[in-house]
């Protein structure tokens, strides 16, 4: 399998972001859950840290992150990850990246769905000359997030930008 | 579900370089990153992972509260699940999740049971109704 760089990752656009041409072949992601008793299991990536989720039926355990947890959060981090790109792209820094997502889930005829994800983020930068840089890494960040491009719900993102 | 509407709440931190981490209030913090092929590090789960995660998890516990209604046991439950990820008009999307399901009961009369718990949850999982695509199952269930 070959590897798609990330600088390959973009297609070619208004934005002027190209493909690389041998950056085709499909990626997969597998992973591994098994059931560890009521509505608990163990979710494993090889070579990662292991992942609990669901709610342990006995008082006091640790409780562990749900699908919901997991979905919201994937596109939560598929934003960061896309941001962080844009600006090693634009060869400009940030000081810190911080935000914050609420995902909906609501029934929507005889099953619920995730019908929003509204997103809060907040970067830190050094000096207000790169503002406008930031502010486009941000709007890309939330375009091409193949993520959140994979969901059938919208997602909102609110940003803000301060001088540290 | 007893309520028609709930909020999932997390938080993102970058920490260095491609890494963040991801915090849910009262839940273990995961460390996160990009994947290996788009220049992230090995060995730390990205949203890629969490995206498939999000997806297989959502089949057990909706098989689990099927069981439950259907009253009756199992052994053992694992999935296995695959994401592909490929490059589509709009950047990359991913197309397809495969879930490969093996449940373990302990008699054959518990096989059709289990068999129908899994196609219910295949189609209430609320995360594969929340995907643009089709969520493909592969079901397996064993006597014990």
């Amino acid at each position: 399998m070959s590897y798609c760089h990330a600088q390959t990752l973009f297609p070619m656009g208004d934005d002027g972001y190209y493909m690389n041409e041998d950056s085709d072949e499909p990626r997969l992601f597998p992973v591994t859950l098994n059931w560890a008793g009521g509505k608990t299991g163990e979710l494993l990536v090889k070579g990662k840290a292991a992942i609990k989720t669901g709610t342990p039926s006995d008082e006091g355990g640790a409780r562990g992150h749900s699908p919901e947890d997991l979905f919201v959060a994937s596109a939560t981090v598929c934003y960061m990850n896309g941001f962080v790109e844009f600006v090693k792209k634009m060869r400009i820094e940030f000081e810190s990246f911080h935000c914050e997502a609420v995902g909906k889930l609501e029934k929507v005829g005889r099953s619920f769905e995730i019908t929003r994800i509204e997103m809060k983020a907040e970067v830190g930068i050094a000096s207000e000359e790169i503002r406008s840089k930031i502010s486009r890494a941000l709007d890309l960040a939330a375009k091409y997030c193949f993520v959140g491009n994979s969901m059938k719900c919208p997602i909102n993102h609110e940003t803000s930008i301060f001088v540290v | 579900m007893s309520e028609d509407k709930h909020t999932y709440n997390v938080r993102v931190d970058w920490t260095h370089d491609r890494v963040g981490k991801l915090t849910l209030e009262g839940k273990p913090e995961i460390t996160v990153a990009s994947p290996p092929e788009f220049e992230g590090p090995e060995g730390i789960i990205t949203p890629e992972d969490m995206f498939v995660a999000a997806s297989a998890s959502c089949l057990m516990t909706t098989f689990v509260t099927f069981t439950k209604k259907m009253r009756f046991d199992y052994e053992s439950f694992t999935v296995d699940g695959e994401g592909t990820l490929e490059r589509v008009e709009k950047g990359f999307q991913f197309t397809k999740i495969v879930l490969r399901t093996r449940v373990v009961v302990a008699s054959e009369e518990l096989v059709p049971k289990a068999e129908r718990a899994l196609e219910l949850a295949g189609k209430y999982c609320l995360i594969s109704n929340s995907l643009k695509f089709e969520t493909i199952h592969e079901n397996e269930v064993l006597v014990k």
